[in-house]
């Protein structure tokens, strides 16, 4: 039995226990990506201030803040994205199950395999629906027909997708509503397997029902993966996460269990923002 | 605290204290007027204190209603929804108070009819006490003061001391003369309405606490009310 299946047959023997945990304020599970230490320039300006932050296992993590505080670009660092750019470096240490993955010499193709993204607006491919989900896929692994059929099903049977899109496979992407197209990517994502997700605001561009679906999705997908999600809706944030974290001005301010930051912060800055007394 | 960004949201938060400081001073009245109609034996004063308890029953539907309307359009978070909550729940307190004000003040009307026993010195003493300790949770809400609520949290004993020294008074009336009993009784509820109204500032000092401060206070209070295990021997 492979490592995968095993974890959808535990997961759904226990429903997610350590999610309803969380959510009431109490464990939050081991990290999955541990931040220590991390500074981030773009060129000589400091836009990450020395964040320590766990993102744990198979749990949503939210964070929240200002324009401009670093919460995307923390994402950006996360899948080594800034990397296609001269000028932006990042010291410090992100350990991906140890494994400090901002240093030298790490095979990025193999990282953001393991660690998948999806933005803001909805990016389908102008391909097939069958094509967007296979042609990520065939990057990583090389599978048979059938083999690949499976795959495409299961992402987007995992990304709620699949009874909408089954029988329109090889039509355009194009032709979906934005909340499906959202789906897409999501599935698209999930489709190479990857351990970690991060959502950069992907529900900004939705209307409010495709916004609960997405949501809805999110809190399904965390059974399997770690989540990271960036949002400007601080109720999605209550909604989605297990642990908020709040930045401000390239610092990480504060972070809690959900439930603690959005009925008691600690910090008076935090207390600001999430109440809309900011500046 | 800076101000809200949207000002009508920080005028509803506004309006809610208000609306919460309208019904403590209006509940300390009722308390005050209650007991100045037993101790002066004055029926007319009792009768209004009766007839004014509908305006803090209004005024509890009122918060209530607003306090909803704010948890749905404003789905506040923080110490705004904390202080939503609070005052949800102090309202209660409040309509609470105010029965049990309306409750003495009704027995007051009967104990005008019967002759005087005792001395009524304590329940002026206790009345004095649970209206500083109302006053004093009322105020660390309007002010965000966690400390006062502390204070008011703490101070229930007393109440309770001089609630235990009635009953035992009362038991001694009824003991040396069966006729004391009507009297004695009544007067027993109303001490009994005192302490439950002093047991209800302390609870709303300790939603103030919270509200205020995101903190419980822990789950025992200092108290003194012993009467519970009280027992009466007939005289041999």
């Amino acid at each position: 039995m492979s490592d995968q299946a095993m974890d959808d047959k535990t997961a759904a023997a226990r429903p997610n226990i350590n999610a309803m945990q969380a959510r009431s304020g109490a464990a939050l599970n081991e990290a999955k990506l541990a931040i220590k230490g991390l500074d981030f320039f773009y060129g000589t300006n400091k836009a990450l201030k020395g964040i320590h932050l766990d993102i744990p296992a198979r749990q949503v993590t939210g964070m929240i803040g200002p324009s401009g505080c670093g919460k995307s670009t923390l994402l950006r660092v996360l899948n080594r994205m800034y990397s296609l750019y001269p000028g932006q470096r990042a010291e410090g240490q992100v350990l991906l199950d140890g494994q400090n993955i901002i240093e030298d010499g790490v095979d990025l193709n193999a990282l953001r395999s393991k660690i998948g993204m999806v933005f803001q607006k909805p990016t389908p491919f102008p391909m097939t629906i069958y094509e967007n989900i296979a042609f990520g896929v065939r990057l990583h692994e090389r599978l048979s027909k059938s083999q690949m059929d499976e795959r495409v099903e299961w992402a987007l049977t995992r990304a709620a997708l699949w009874t909408e899109a089954k029988d329109r496979l090889n039509t355009s992407a194009m032709g979906l509503s934005g909340g499906q197209q959202q789906r897409l990517c999501i599935a698209r994502t999930i489709a190479v397997r990857p351990e970690v997700i991060l959502f950069d605001e992907p529900t900004s561009a939705l209307d409010p029902i495709s916004t609960l679906k997405i949501e809805e999705l999110i809190d399904e997908l965390k059974r399997d993966f770690t989540i990271a999600i960036v949002t400007h809706n601080m109720q999605q944030a209550a909604r989605c996460a297990d642990q908020v974290a709040f930045f401000y001005l390239g610092e990480l301010i504060e972070v809690a269990p959900a439930a603690q930051l959005f009925t008691a912060p600690k910090h008076a800055k935090t207390q600001e923002y999430i109440t809309g007394r900011f500046g | 605290m800076a101000e809200h960004t949207v000002r009508s949201y920080a005028d509803e938060l506004r309006r809610l204290r208000d609306m919460i400081a309208r019904m403590g001073g209006l509940a300390e009245r009722q308390v005050a007027d209650a007991v100045a109609s037993l101790i002066r034996r004055d029926t007319d004063l009792a009768t209004e204190v009766v007839g004014r308890d509908t305006a803090i029953d209004a005024l509890e539907r009122e918060v209530e209603n607003f306090c909803i309307r704010i948890l749905a359009l404003r789905q506040p978070v923080g110490q705004d929804l904390r202080l939503v909550i609070a005052c949800l729940k102090i309202s209660h307190g409040l309509e609470r108070i105010g029965d049990y004000a309306r409750n003495a003040a009704k027995r007051s009307i009967v104990l005008a009819q019967q002759p005087a026993i005792g001395s009524l010195n304590g329940f002026n003493r206790m009345a004095i006490l649970v209206q500083e300790n109302l006053k004093g949770a009322i105020d660390a809400l309007v002010n965000d003061d966690a400390n006062r609520a502390d204070e008011v949290w703490a101070a229930d004993e007393p109440v309770d001391q001089v609630y235990n020294g009635i009953f035992r008074e009362m038991l001694t009336f009824m003991m040396e003369d069966p006729r004391n009993i009507t009297a004695a009784t009544h007067l027993l509820f109303v001490a009994k309405n005192l302490e439950r109204i002093g047991d209800h500032a302390t609870n709303i000092a300790e939603t103030v606490h919270y509200a205020v401060s995101g903190e419980n206070l822990p789950e025992d209070r200092p108290k003194g009310d012993g009467s519970a295990y009280a027992v009466v021997r007939p005289p041999v």
